[in-house]
């Protein structure tokens, strides 16, 4: 589940953002006990929550100013702090140097070197250890330079960005994990491969089936002039390609848009009674003939969702802007064309043949990536280019001013007038200079800047799901049910309008940007005594006897004083900050 | 409840019908005892609040049952021959890479179009090229193997196996017996009884289904046995793969109806990118080429595999001795009702044989106590939680796949028990009060079995009466110690003493015999027994994530739709003042405490005292030992009114009772974090600044087995 080849991995660490990082930083070395303390306890919760993934760092720091905090304060002896500040240095010196440790020992003195820690830190750890015990001052002068080392080494450089670094070298990630992607990797690709044959078997099925269709047609004359609905085979075969392509998409459109399937072959065109030859099409305004859109029509319909009609968009402007064939080209073009009319407006539904819905992909209007789209579109220049970028302009949510389409357009068909002839819509004006397709990018991409600042909305990745379902929606019923089970007690189901997808888990409305907006001053301390189980009252099944037991301290030879009970007791009335 | 009755009803059926038939069966002792089932049914436990909420919460869960398998680990004795195979199955992926290749460019450029033409048929030539590849015809040889046939209308299959005859498989399905009777990991499967979710991801070892052939067959000839099997086939079946199936079909074959099994579960985990191969094949059996090609069962979900890889779970002689012993106990040999304690060093198969031995015991009982004492791989909860179960369903999957509310649950926080094992084990005494003691129970303990971890198994030993001890140990592995009655005899444990002579002859109970328990030894044979899995879905992390994913799982709606990431929920409120809040695993600033709390996992447990602060929150002292009854996230705290904000999966009429929650090392996995769709703010505690490469980042690393110079030659 973890650890994916990205460049730079999103990990979870205790801090809600940096401002709390930096406040327990600065505080952590304000040389202020009062802060000091603050920051301690707030690296308590910290360890709540990274559990044993505390960083060995922010863990030796909290141990050492916990003893500069105790030295300050003035209520301990010499000796008792030197037995705190050996336990601190004793453990930071081994922890620091153990993630350099390898397979055979390497003495502490070495790794510390390595680690820019001088030899005398490393010595005085093991006068905590093996010899007689330092003064006070050299614990002093130890915690000190430690502090110092943690501030350069970690605090300073931790969250400031300096580093780049490549994360796939990281120290966290052992060989287990290399494996693992290697692992990852095969599967993927053994599993990509079997993919293509599979969908490819399919969509042959699929091919063969309506073709059936399409004989038996042409044998009736076209009495009844409309496709049947799929037949048992047919909807099967729908079926499964609907499941594959829930799986992967991307192989299916990958696919889908090889020859054979949605750009037709010489041969395919013949047997559905389709002059292949290009003169008899409009190279400038794509259009695909209607028998082999009806050949499509219901696998498209079976997959138009919002995700693959987007997929199959951009996958279609990638194949085209890799100069196709004319007749890859025109056909690539003609199913843009088909789709962007499929969500065009309605008024401009009438532009072409009136299409019944019944032979539209989808009906509902999509909200598609226009920017991208807009890229996509003059980045693969070709003779229908144009005819594109105009259905694109004219659909758009919100449109480009009149001015910028006028030139984009104009560019546009300059651009492709190399194929044009005389036809281009807009009369080309003498006065523009000739724009390579670059500077028509760089255009763009002013223009779209203009237009992020208008309008907030940026396209929605291909990958993430559309969000506008995922809030859940509680009917009144179901409401009232909840609450009504839970009266009685404190608990209700949160009524307020607060549309909470939008709220990360930790995050409420009217949250304060705030790092102490977590902080009780007043709580209330719960004394809970566990519920004690006697070992008498075990229950003993079917006359089972289970073994004389005895608790220890009943012999009164070799038990503790205390039983767990009394130390629960004990413990209650222990205050800890 | 009346799951109970149905099962008891079903079974009692049969048990009628086919006493003198049951002949495969008899050798396990399976004698329906009926007298005691209907005991059992007839008195419900103690018929306390939280028990009856429990009780209520069950028929939801119900039908989502698994078993699950054992770890396969590739063992590197066997690396010459997988060598030969990986350049064996390289060879194949080029090949079929070129297949791919020339299907495309081949295409175009095809000479027979009259074909084509005459029947459109040859829509491109790979089409048929495909068919005729050498590929196929392996492919249509292994199909043989299984005979199964689609029905396309409604999407299922109609498998018929011989008897005998075995499918190991991976993936998912929903397996109902037409005709005849089947063994799932223990489990016997007959007609006429419900349908069952089986899983066999790559996280196990590979669910095997045995027909078993047709037990009634006595009663009729084999004729009409035939024409049964028949119509049934014909039910199911339209006419046209109706005809290709029925010549298989004989009396003593099974016929089986396979389903696709589409889960709020499995959708969830499947969206996933990291998880989208969790009912897919493992890359051992990917290199083997393992997989058998066949339609019908691939459009249901489930992969055949070949030998070897179909060996599915190993039982050495061993096990199985041991799992007879167990059987009989229940069955009527032993005079007192088998308390089953199942221990043994990690990864030695502990929690298969437990699924195994409940499977088992579920052919003969209405259901089984399953006491969970393992926090790390805990059966039927996330992580960090210590359960009593009663099972009434068998386990056909890992525990992932069959999450259920327990019975009884104690949360402890953390998956492992070193840190206090004083409340360890008196939240198994509270659990253990609560066991009726009417059925079978089945005790499952930690992979910890040295230092103090020997020392508390020996205390559970003792301290649950236990009758029968069964201890795995890998043939590989340095002897480790055997928990025989005489071990016991001289051992202290942690909180426990052996008796000594002097107290024998004190206590005026103690004349009465001291009973002992039967020591059952299980010498695991399996390839990579006592190593833990390397493979994707095999490491304790991972299958903690996918525990706790699945628990949240029950979140979604049972319609297909989108997955919801937990922050899109509309979560409950409850005041700061009317619920307590503790950390488990460390001391934590009272002032500071909602700083760990927010965005963090909690077990929602009921105090018996009442909690009432005075404003701001009320923070517990120690830990106290309480009942669970699920897990929450809290997704936020309201400081401004006092309130936090909780998604869980637990249902109101349980969540009313719920006053303390308690915090543990147990986290969300992280995905959950970082990926949160839709969020609009900067998400918390999530970062892609911080680097590993600065000292001191990364948390405490213990180097085991550190080698000295001095030892080194």
């Amino acid at each position: 589940m973890k650890g994916k080849p990205a460049k730079k991995t999103r990990r979870v660490v205790a801090w809600m953002n940096k401002a709390e990082y930096d406040h327990v930083f600065e505080h952590l070395y304000s040389r202020d006990h009062v802060l000091q303390k603050h920051a301690l306890h707030r690296i308590s919760a910290w360890k709540g929550r990274f559990g044993q993934n505390t960083p060995v760092a922010v863990a030796s720091t909290a141990d050492l100013v916990r003893c500069q905090v105790l030295d300050n304060t003035g209520n301990l002896e010499a000796n008792d702090l030197v037995l705190l500040y050996g336990m601190a240095l004793v453990r930071f010196v081994n922890v620091i140097t153990e993630r350099k440790q390898t397979k055979i020992a390497k003495p502490l003195r070495l790794l510390a070197r390595n680690l820019n820690i001088p030899e005398w830190v490393v010595n005085l750890r093991h006068d905590f250890t093996h010899n007689k015990l330092p003064s006070l001052k050299w614990c002093r002068k130890g915690c000190e330079f430690v502090l110092d080392w943690l501030h350069k080494e970690y605090w300073s450089r931790q969250l400031g960005g300096q580093l780049t670094e490549d994360w796939n070298h990281s120290e966290e990630e052992d060989e287990e994990d290399c494996a693992k992607r290697q692992e990852e990797i095969l599967l993927c690709r053994k599993k990509e491969i079997e993919g293509h044959k599979k969908v490819r078997e399919l969509l042959i099925s699929y091919e063969r089936e309506q073709f059936q269709v399409y004989e038996e047609l042409e044998e009736q004359e076209w009495q009844r002039g409309v496709w049947p609905d799929a037949s048992a085979d047919l909807s099967w075969i729908l079926t499964q390609i609907k499941h594959f392509a829930a799986d992967s998409r991307e192989i299916l459109v990958d696919v889908l848009v090889q020859d054979g399937f949605l750009i037709p072959t010489a041969e395919q065109l013949e047997s559905l009674d389709i002059d292949p030859s290009e003169d008899s099409v409009d190279v400038f305004s794509p259009c695909l003939p209607r028998v082999f859109h009806q050949f499509w029509l219901p696998l498209l319909k079976v997959l138009s969702s919002f995700v693959f009609i987007n997929l199959i968009l951009d996958r279609l402007f990638t194949e085209l802007s890799n100069e196709p064939s004319s007749h890859r080209a025109y056909y690539i073009a003609s199913w843009i064309s088909e789709i962007l009319l499929c969500n065009s407006r309605s008024e401009l539904k009438a532009h072409r043949q009136l299409k019944t819905s019944k032979e539209r992909i989808f009906v509902n209007r999509l909200a598609l990536a226009w920017q991208t789209l807009i890229s996509a579109c003059v980045n693969a220049p070709c003779p229908a280019t144009p005819f594109l970028l105009q259905q694109i302009l004219s659909d758009m949510d919100k449109p480009l001013p009149p001015d910028t389409q006028q030139n984009l357009l104009q560019l546009c068909s300059i651009y492709t007038q190399g194929y044009h002839g005389n036809s281009s819509p807009e009369p080309s004006d003498p006065a523009q200079p000739v724009y390579t397709l670059q500077s028509l990018q760089e255009r763009l991409k002013a223009s779209q800047n203009r237009d992020a600042h208008s309008s907030n909305h940026t396209p929605a990745s291909l990958q993430a799901p559309p969000t506008e379902e995922l809030q859940e929606k509680l009917s009144p019923e179901v409401l009232q049910e909840r609450n009504s089970a839970l009266r009685g007690s404190a608990w209700s189901v949160c009524t307020d309008k607060v549309p909470w997808k939008q709220y990360p888990l930790g995050k409420v409305p009217g949250q304060s940007e705030d790092t102490s907006c977590f902080m009780v001053e007043s709580y209330f301390t719960l004394n809970v005594f566990d519920q004690q189980v006697e070992l008498d009252q075990l229950p003993r099944h079917h006359g089972n006897r289970s073994v004389p037991l005895q608790s220890r301290g009943a012999t009164g030879s070799d038990g503790p004083l205390w039983t767990h009970n009394d130390l629960s007791k004990l413990k209650a009335g222990l205050k800890l900050f | 409840m009346t799951m109970k009755v149905n099962k008891f009803s079903s079974h009692a059926k049969h048990k009628q019908q086919n006493t003198s038939t049951h002949h495969r069966l008899t050798n396990r002792h399976k004698k329906c005892k009926l007298k005691k089932i209907s005991l059992l049914n007839a008195c419900p436990g103690p018929a306390k609040l939280e028990q009856h909420l429990t009780e209520k919460e069950k028929p939801r869960l119900k039908r989502l049952k698994k078993s699950y398998a054992k770890p396969v680990t590739v063992n590197p004795e066997n690396s010459f021959s997988e060598e030969v195979k990986d350049k064996a199955a390289s060879g194949c992926f080029t090949r079929v890479h070129t297949n791919g290749d020339t299907e495309l460019e081949g295409s175009s450029n095809s000479e027979d179009s009259q074909e084509w033409n005459a029947y459109a048929n040859s829509v491109l030539q790979n089409g048929t090229e495909s068919l005729t590849s050498p590929d196929t015809d392996q492919v249509d040889k292994d199909g043989l193997q299984y005979h199964a046939q689609l029905d396309h209308t409604q999407n299922r299959a109609v498998l018929v196996m011989q008897q005998d005859q075995t499918l190991c498989f991976r993936g998912k399905c929903l397996l109902t017996c037409l005709y005849g009777s089947v063994e799932v990991l223990g489990f016997t499967i007959e007609e006429g009884q419900q349908p069952y979710q089986l899983f066999s991801p790559p996280s196990h070892c590979p669910l095997t289904i045995t027909a078993l052939g047709n037990n009634s067959s006595s009663n009729k000839n084999k004729k009409e046995g035939r024409l049964e099997a028949k119509a049934i086939v014909r039910k199911y079946l339209s006419l046209e793969p109706c005809k290709r199936l029925i010549n298989e079909v004989d009396s003593n074959s099974c016929v089986m109806l396979l389903e696709p099994l589409d889960t709020p579960l499995t959708r969830l985990l499947t969206s996933f990118t990291e998880l989208k191969e969790i009912f897919g094949i493992n890359l051992l059996e990917l290199r083997s080429q393992a997989a058998i090609h066949n339609p019908a069962l691939s459009v249901v979900g489930v992969k055949a595999l070949r030998q070897p890889c179909a060996q599915g779970l190993v039982m050495s002689h061993t096990y199985n001795e041991a799992l007879d012993r167990l059987l009989s106990a229940w069955a009527g040999e032993f005079d007192r009702c088998p308390i089953i304690l199942v221990c043994g060093a990690k990864n030695c198969g502990k929690s298969t044989f437990n699924r195994h031995l409940i499977n088992s015991l579920l052919n003969q009982t209405a259901s089984v106590e399953y006491l969970e004492c393992d926090l790390g791989q805990t059966e039927f909860t996330p992580a960090g939680c210590l359960s009593l179960n009663t099972v009434t369903e068998p386990l056909l999957g890992p525990p992932f796949t069959h999450l259920r509310d327990p019975d009884h649950m104690v949360y402890y926080g953390q998956a492992e028990c070193q840190t206090d094992i004083d409340r360890y084990l008196e939240s198994l005494k509270s659990l253990w009060r609560h066991c009726s003691g009417e059925s079978p129970v089945v005790i499952n303990t930690m992979g910890w079995i040295k230092g103090h971890g020997l020392k508390i198994l020996i205390d559970l030993i003792r301290l649950l009466s236990v009758t029968h001890v069964v201890q795995l140990t890998c043939k590989d592995m340095p002897q480790c110690q055997l928990f025989t009655p005489d071990f016991l005899k001289t051992t202290h444990g942690w909180q426990t003493h052996p008796p000594t002579p002097s107290t024998l002859t004190e206590a005026p109970a103690s004349h009465l015999a001291v009973r002992s328990y039967v020591f059952l030894n299980i010498i695991s044979e399996f390839e990579g027994a006592g190593k833990s899995g390397e493979m994707r879905f095999q490491r304790s992390n991972e299958l903690r994530d996918l525990s706790l994913l699945a628990y949240f799982s029950k979140m979604q709606s049972p319609e297909p739709g989108p997955m919801r990431p937990l922050h899109c929920f509309i979560p409950y409120q409850v005041p700061h003042s009317s619920v307590a809040i503790g950390v488990v695993h460390c001391e934590v600033s009272p002032n500071h405490i909602l700083y760990t709390v927010n965005a963090s996992l909690v077990g929602l447990c009921c105090l018996s005292e009442k909690v009432a602060g005075t404003g701001g929150p009320v923070v517990l002292s120690q830990t106290p030992i309480c009942q669970c009854v699920g897990l929450g996230v809290i997704r936020g705290v309201d400081m401004a009114r006092g309130l936090y904000f909780l998604v869980t999966p637990v249902s109101p009429s349980v969540l009313k009772h719920v006053n303390c929650l308690l915090v543990g090392q147990i986290t969300l996995p992280i995905e959950q974090l970082t990926m949160q769709y839709g969020a609009e703010a900067e998400l918390p505690y999530v970062t892609s600044d911080y680097s590993f490469e600065v000292m001191g980042a990364g948390k405490i690393h213990i180097h085991k087995g550190l080698l000295r110079r001095c030892f080194i030659k």
